[in-house]
């Protein structure tokens, strides 16, 4: 096969990119995943913790 | 309203969005691997040696399908871009960034392997030829677009602001796929023509076919997946979230 380094060189480059992309793809799925389960955790945190903040306290100061 | 405009109203919803790319991002990249294959192994293996190019003309497997989704990656960023302007549809103003990256990939891969091309067949990595320079053009207009949607801290206004730089981007389209026709240059013309007659052999052509498949599955993947992720940062204190993510005994996170 002639031209092998070349071929060697722009077939990883289009492989390259392609597994880039998709890793890309996977670790962002990841992330969002992560941190929407999170905020829910948090919000899930808020509503359940019990109401012993003296709220009635600081405003009658 | 009749069952397909009541399907695309309700894909416009980000919970029916999720469900739609969860399943069909997978589809579509699992798609694409085989016929990828199959377009590599024809490409690289099967089909003989062209006459003056020799095995050089092989990249052109590659090349020429990825300048094809570069170009039209951008035309359809600028179509979700107006669509999301026009009547303020949250998931196209996701689509349309969703697209940036890609888009932005298939152009690098347009230009690294040009580059190489050239060096094997017309002895030089770059020249500032029309159809060269205006894809170079079109690689800085992705990474405005990218950079853009990443300056901007509200998402909505971000996602409006890089859209506008895609519509009027759109404009550079015509330019570099009618640049070899204006101004000449080193580029050679269209040889190949989705719909006319081509100067490439028909023995050499089938290849180029499962690539260019290949490649518009894998963007399909690619852009439900990376919308997908964009949509569930955005949604992530909404209700239906907390349901979709509502953690199992074990902890372990819903797919």
């Amino acid at each position: 096969m002639t031209h092998l380094p070349y071929l060697i060189g722009a077939f990883s480059v289009f492989v390259l990119v392609l597994v880039a992309d998709a890793l890309g793809s996977w670790l962002r799925l990841r992330n969002a995943r992560q941190l929407a389960l999170r905020r829910q955790e948090r919000l899930r945190a808020r509503d359940t913790a019990p109401a012993t903040a003296p709220l009635a306290t600081e405003l009658s100061r | 309203m009749n069952a397909l405009t009541r399907w695309f109203h309700q894909l416009g919803s980000p919970p029916t969005f999720d469900r739609f790319a969860a399943r069909w991002s997978r589809v579509f990249y699992v798609a694409a691997v085989p016929v990828l294959l199959i377009g590599l192994w024809q490409g690289l293996f099967v089909v003989p040696a062209e006459q003056k190019q020799l095995d050089a003309f092989r990249i052109l497997y590659i090349h020429v399908p990825s300048a094809w989704m570069s170009l039209f990656v951008f035309a359809l960023m600028a179509l979700y871009s107006a669509i999301a302007l026009i009547w303020r549809i949250k998931i196209c103003e996701i689509l349309a960034m969703a697209c940036a990256p890609m888009g932005a990939g298939f152009t690098l891969i347009t230009l690294l392997t040009g580059s190489i091309w050239g060096k094997g067949t017309w002895g030089t990595w770059w020249d500032w030829d029309p159809r060269m320079t205006s894809e170079l053009v079109l690689l800085f207009l992705y990474l405005g677009v990218i950079g853009l949607y990443h300056a901007i801290e509200d998402r909505r206004s971000a996602a409006r602001a890089a859209g506008l730089l895609a519509i009027v981007g759109v404009s550079l389209l015509p330019v570099i796929r009618y640049s070899v026709d204006w101004w000449g240059g080193l580029h050679q013309r269209q040889s190949i023509n989705m719909f006319g007659d081509n100067a490439v052999r028909g023995q050499l052509i089938a290849p180029l076919w499962w690539m260019v498949v290949a490649t518009k599955l894998w963007f399909a993947g690619s852009l439900l997946a990376k919308a997908r992720a964009d949509n569930l940062a955005r949604e992530a204190g909404k209700a239906w979230v907390a349901e979709r993510f509502a953690t199992g005994p074990a902890g372990e996170i819903p797919r």
